[in-house]
């Protein structure tokens, strides 16, 4: 196991600020006249090993490796900015936009062999004719597949509004999964530090956003990433509503007023966790806080879903591959909505990254259809291998490990008060 | 026996003085160049001829090629040398390829040649090895002895090796007599301390034949795959390291197929990624931290900010602790 310890220094944005700090901040590596015993990313990598390799099996050591590598980035275009040619300049690089890629193409292909078979008779939309709805807007654009290069900073037009914003590109895809339809309300759960966020504003069919984030620095940074990327009249409060509040409280507060949520929950950050030492949350000190993520995480979606009206769309995404904070959250939240708030979620897709597909649909609802649609298309982009350096497994490394994007659709949600008087019959 | 064959090949320029009565049977060329074999037959024994080259065992074609190489490079001492090298037990053809491959050889005294083959065979090098690592690897012979001193102790002192061991290193890897020291120790160190490995097997897997950014690759790609672990202070791991020769000692795709199971291509890409963490660890650049490592956070951030490219290069130094 490769375990890498930071030997860097870290430039504290705050440096000049005298602050209060934590007890488990204290200790800066540079500082530092020893590094841990058993520092955190060894017990990150030992933890993944041990899980992973029995999820993944043969896809684990590729993506092991891949994880442990310098992390594909992508540039998503800001169309708020009039720096002129900034795509045309990435394009002469030779860079490409992965989500028009994928749209252009018309075959609607079905390699995964884990599709089960009730999804057959489904009918099957043009793509031609769904592709307003898979976000156009959004472009977002990558070196092509093994070119390690790197991009340029961004550069800002004349007003300071910089064209691109570097994220790791599989962090669009729950945001290309969320759909955002023109004049939806839409609700960003854990938007820190905003990268999402922009994308989802890219769409430019937001009507208005809710943006929320527990930490109050990382939603100051938002703030101010969002200042670097929209024009002045875009940041009005009528249009972005910035909180800073837990947003479990959200769903009890905001209940049923969203037709899009992302919960883009906190998660052990795999790669992140890997690579970084820093107040890694794999240390022995968090381990409490660790073991409680699963549950803060079911509760932040289950905030979401109560958040989103009927018909919406929740979207829950992480950057871990674990189960226990994928499958397992989703399930569990889907099973409380049902139980304690009444409210029926149909998992629509989740898209894997070992390339699996699991659909569950109830009938061949034009709906739906857009959904497979979708996850037809996010499985495409999958399989362009993207953020991955590697060709071999269709694996999509998102900010730092994995994306597990699970969207729900509401359907005919029933009120408690509704079900009980069922129940009386 | 040097010595008589010196007044022997002079006889036979004294004899063939003009006449060339080998060489007359040879095609025009040869006769073309009249000065040439003037020149020839004023300094015996320190110049070549192309009869002393046949007596010596070459074919025509052979001592042409030889002959022709021999002037151009304006060695004094030709003769002497290839003296030597027969001396050795190398067949024409061998030297043929010898010089083909090494044509500075033709510049050497004879006298320092003798010494220097002397030498290996003092270092160990018995008869066998001593001619196919001279075939093999001709550049030895143009290193000065105190060279190969300099290298045989820096393996026995610093790295432990047995001197049987560094007979060994010697002959299957002879390159190592050219090598920066300081570079070969830190190749030494790197297997020694990041990879775990111990000095027989190194000798096993012939550690020095490989370049050190090849060993870091297909090391580093194993270790990150989770295949190969460092040994903690025990000696211990969790997995069961590769043997070092499966790793090092076959060709790439071996390697991928059996070893690392991996495709050429993440191969071909992390070697990329290598050679730049290597590039930017050697500049000792200092990229600004993630933005997220600011205090009070709780949920680390992936995404990037504010358009500039952000690195999080972490190693794991616990080689460099050890390294003296």
């Amino acid at each position: 196991m490769a375990a890498y310890v930071c030997t860097r220094s870290f430039i504290n944005k705050f440096k000049d600020s005298i602050r209060f700090i934590p007890r488990r901040y204290r200790v800066k590596t540079k500082w530092a006249a020893t590094r841990p015993k058993f520092p955190a990313t060894e017990l990150a990598l030992h933890n993944f090993d041990t899980s992973y390799g029995i999820q993944l099996r043969d896809l684990w050591p590729s993506i092991r490796v891949a994880m442990l590598c310098e992390q594909k980035y992508g540039a998503l275009i800001n169309s708020f900015s009039s720096v002129p040619n900034a795509i045309k300049d990435l394009e002469a690089q030779g860079c490409k936009d992965f989500i028009s890629i994928d749209c252009s193409r018309n075959e609607v292909h079905q390699p995964s062999q884990d599709y089960t078979t009730s999804h057959r008779d489904s009918t099957e939309l043009e793509p031609a004719s769904l592709q307003p709805s898979i976000s156009p807007d959004i472009k977002c654009l990558v070196f092509p597949q093994g070119d390690i290069s790197r991009f340029k900073p961004a550069r800002p037009d004349s007003s300071g509004i910089l064209g691109y914003y570097l994220l790791d590109a599989a962090s669009v895809l729950p945001v290309l999964a969320l759909d955002v339809q023109p004049g939806h309300t839409v609700l960003d759960l854990c938007a820190a530090p905003g990268g999402k966020t922009l994308a989802l504003l890219q769409t430019h069919s937001v009507n208005y956003l809710w943006v929320n984030d527990l930490s109050g620095s990382r939603t100051m940074r938002l703030h101010r990433t969002l200042q670097s990327y929209l024009p002045k009249e875009f940041l009005d409060e009528s249009k972005i509503h910035i909180t800073s509040t837990d947003g479990r409280h959200l769903g009890i507060t905001e209940e049923k007023s969203f037709d899009r949520v992302l919960v883009d929950v906190p998660c052990t950050t795999d790669r992140h966790s890997a690579m970084v030492e820093e107040n890694n949350i794999f240390k022995r000190s968090r381990t409490k806080e660790r073991q409680k993520l699963p549950l803060l995480q079911t509760q932040l979606l289950l905030a979401g879903i109560q958040a989103t009206r009927r018909g919406g769309y929740v979207v829950y995404s992480t950057c871990s591959l674990s189960q226990l904070q994928n499958e397992c959250v989703v399930q569990q939240a889907i099973s409380l909505a049902q139980q304690e708030l009444g409210i029926t979620v149909q998992e629509f897709f989740d898209v894997y990254l070992s390339n699996v597909l699991l659909e569950r649909f109830t009938s061949a609802d034009s709906l739906e259809s857009v959904a497979k649609l979708q996850c037809q298309r996010a499985k495409r982009m999958l399989g362009t291998g993207l953020g991955s350096y590697s060709g071999s497994a269709c694996h999509f490394l998102n900010g730092l490990g994995f994306l597990m994007v699970a969207a729900f659709i509401l359907h005919a949600a029933k009120t408690k008060k509704e079900s009980m008087k069922e129940k009386k019959f | 026996m040097v010595r008589w064959m010196w007044r022997w090949s002079v006889c036979r320029v004294a004899v063939s003085r003009g006449h060339m009565p080998f060489c007359s049977t040879q095609q025009e060329p040869h006769n073309a160049n009249p000065s040439h074999t003037g020149q020839v037959t004023h300094r015996p024994g320190n110049q070549l001829t192309l009869c002393s080259l046949l007596e010596m065992g070459f074919s025509e074609t052979q001592a042409k090629e030889m002959h022709e190489c021999a002037t151009n490079s304006r060695g004094k001492h030709v003769p002497s040398v290839l003296t030597a090298l027969l001396l050795l037990g190398l067949n024409p053809s061998s030297i043929l390829k010898i010089m083909q491959k090494c044509p500075e050889v033709y510049s050497l005294k004879g006298a320092d040649l003798q010494q220097r083959v002397d030498h290996l065979r003092k270092m160990g090098l018995v008869e066998g090895s001593l001619q196919r690592m001279i075939s093999h690897y001709p550049k030895v012979m143009l290193l000065p002895i105190k060279r190969v001193n300099m290298v045989s102790r820096l393996l026995r002192e610093k790295c432990l090796f047995t001197i049987h061991q560094v007979t060994e290193i010697l002959r299957d890897s002879p390159e190592v007599l050219e090598e920066d020291l300081a570079e070969l120790e830190y190749k030494f160190q790197y297997a020694y301390f990041r990879m775990g490995v111990r000095q027989p097997e190194m000798v096993k897997a012939k550690l020095f034949r490989m370049s050190l950014s090849e060993l870091r690759c297909r090391h580093c790609f194993l270790e990150r795959r989770g295949l190969y672990q460092t040994p903690d202070k025990k000696g211990q791991t969790l997995i069961v390291n590769p043997p070092l020769k499966d790793v090092l000692c076959v060709s790439e795709e071996a390697y991928l197929a059996q070893v690392a199971m991996a495709t050429a291509e993440e191969f071909h890409v992390f070697r990329k990624l290598m050679a730049k963490e290597q590039e930017e660890e050697g500049r000792e650049d200092e990229y600004s931290s993630d933005e997220d490592e600011e205090l009070g956070e709780d949920k680390d951030d992936e995404d990037d900010d504010d358009g500039v490219h952000r690195r999080k290069r972490h190693w794991k130094t616990g080689y460099k602790k050890d390294r003296k």
